[in-house]
């Protein structure tokens, strides 16, 4: 019964099999692989119901290399003259791609073919939450705000280019690695962002965003092939947001600022295990990546017992260093941010002039509550509260909404 | 104490398109409602069944191949219970997990025959 209780355990077994099964039969057959699977979880789902196997896991995965066998039959009999494998002599063969170091071998090599520089990004993550995460259309729509049809087109379009583009299935070597990784990173992040990001969604649904993002690191930094500083850097990075993402949400679903958050419930162990990650990710000093300056802030945040002792001289610095590697309005935002919070106000107009506005898309109130706060700050509390109406009028995330609302009361009052 | 059959009647698992989680949520409540009867010691048997099947019928005994899968009216498995009577039998069906899918339990004494 313990067994059961394992988190996941069905959506993470059902990524393994799609993984170990689309090794063996390739990806012109992924959609009966994944009918495949869900025909195993079906049967346990009935089979289980007087008595649990005493190793569900072994016992799931001892159905799906039936399922294989079965699959070589009925592709065979399906008339696939195309079809390489032999049944006699592969039988052993398959066997040991059910071995654990296997399995995580042909999962790592899943997640590689999805982040696939010709695939868009959009649909990579889908194909990416769908074949190595384990979630259906429907929780995939629901995990990214869209409607399941257009999930269901973004998965078609990743298989098709996949196999169009004769994308092997496998970890690419040499330069070509160091390339792939990036966008491996890239997905992982994204898919992150999505949980961490998203406050219209349940916390539930973002916990398992940031929760498989976390994991797809981990998988990669189990691999020493795969492993460098810079995904070391990510998953600290990772851990250290995670550990604060309980205490970011008000019960109304609210967003609770940093300067607002109960830091007793910021989460130690993912803190410690960012920490570890961190070490590591330090050990090459010469290849500091725009992860490690972004760990390093997080950090810097967590480490302040209270929002008062902030260090925000070390953040600043922090920020100029990523400022330099990475060009990002949004970073530029933040550092005028910390300024702001030093009491340089010069220095943060300087900074908030040169941001192109028609490059912060959808963020763009960020960049006016910015600017909102500098005037009132400065004193010029009728220029604030214009800043504000149109942060407030642009932004389109309730919460955030709420939070600009109050920042205006808050200037408002000192108005009168 | 009588024998009460609960015979879970719904469409084929297949047809609900659930993800693995919610396989293994809905597993969850199975095992918890197993649990539960076990405990009170009022199951005498109960299994699931295969959506695949044959069906022999009429005068001619005409053989039917399943699967019945298409059917929304699939004997899906059985338990057989001992309760006092059809009131508390339905309380002990109120915990069958699969009413959202549109499953239905059908409750049905078992007949005695008195000498």
């Amino acid at each position: 019964m313990k067994d059961l209780n394992i988190d996941h355990l069905f959506r993470h077994q059902y990524g393994k099999m799609v993984s170990i099964l689309t090794r063996i039969f390739g990806f012109e057959h992924l959609e009966t692989i994944e009918d495949a699977i869900q025909d195993t979880f079906i049967r346990a789902l009935k089979t289980w119901r007087n008595s649990i196997p005493d190793n569900p896991e072994a016992w799931l995965m001892a159905a799906a290399k039936n399922r294989t066998i079965d699959l070589f039959r009925k592709l065979k009999s399906d008339n696939q003259r195309n079809i390489q494998f032999d049944f006699g002599s592969s039988t052993i063969a398959i066997s040991e791609l059910f071995l654990e170091h296997e399995i995580e071998d042909s999962q790592l090599k899943m997640i590689f073919t999805a982040c696939h520089p010709s695939l868009d990004p959009k649909d990579q993550i889908a194909f990416a939450l769908k074949t190595i995460s384990g979630f259906s259309q429907k929780e995939i729509a629901s995990a990214l705000l869209t409607k399941e049809e257009s999930i269901k087109k973004r998965l078609q379009r990743a298989r098709k280019k996949i196999i169009e583009e004769k994308i092997e299935f496998k970890i690419p070597i040499g330069e070509d690695l160091t390339r792939r990784l990036d966008r491996v990173m890239e997905t992982i992040y994204l898919i992150f962002n999505e949980g961490f990001q998203s406050i219209k969604k349940d916390l539930v649904i973002r916990k398992d965003l940031c929760g498989e993002a976390l994991r797809l690191c981990q998988m990669v930094l189990n691999k020493k092939a795969t492993r460098t500083s810079k995904m070391y850097a990510l998953f600290a990075l990772l851990c250290f947001h995670s550990a604060r993402l309980e205490s970011k949400v008000g019960l109304n679903n609210e967003i609770i600022s940093l300067k607002n958050q109960d830091r007793g419930k910021w989460y130690f162990p993912l803190i410690s295990l960012g920490n570890n990650a961190m070490n590591k990710a330090m050990e090459d000093m010469l290849n500091l990546s725009s992860y490690h300056y972004e760990a390093a802030i997080a950090f810097e945040h967590l480490k302040s017992p209270s929002f008062e002792s902030t260090d925000w001289k070390t953040i600043l610095r922090w920020y100029k260093s990523l400022d330099l590697i990475q060009r990002s309005p949004y970073t530029k935002i933040n550092m005028a941010i910390v300024h702001l919070q030093l009491n340089q106000l010069k220095e943060a107009k300087l900074i908030l002039d040169i941001i192109d506005e028609s490059k912060l898309g959808q963020r763009i109130y960020l960049y006016h509550g910015t600017l909102a706060e500098y005037y009132f700050l400065k004193g010029e509390i009728v220029k604030s509260i214009f800043q504000i109406d149109k942060a407030i009028q642009l932004v389109n995330n309730n919460a955030e909404k709420k939070y600009l609302t109050k920042s205006k009361e808050l200037y408002s009052a000192s108005l009168n | 104490m009588k024998d009460f059959m609960m015979l879970f009647i719904s469409s084929d698992y297949a047809k609900a398109g659930l993800s693995p989680e919610e396989m293994q949520t809905r597993m969850g409540k199975w095992f918890a409602w197993n649990d539960k009867m076990r405990a009170q010691g009022i199951v005498k048997h109960g299994e699931a069944l295969h959506s695949t099947g044959r069906r022999v019928s009429g005068e001619s005994r005409t053989v039917t191949d399943g699967p019945f899968a298409e059917s929304k009216e699939l004997i899906g498995g059985y338990y057989v219970i001992t309760v006092s009577d059809y009131e508390e039998a339905v309380q002990v069906a109120q915990d069958y997990p699969d009413y959202d899918l549109g499953g239905t339990v059908e409750i049905r004494e078992i007949m005695v025959f008195d000498q």
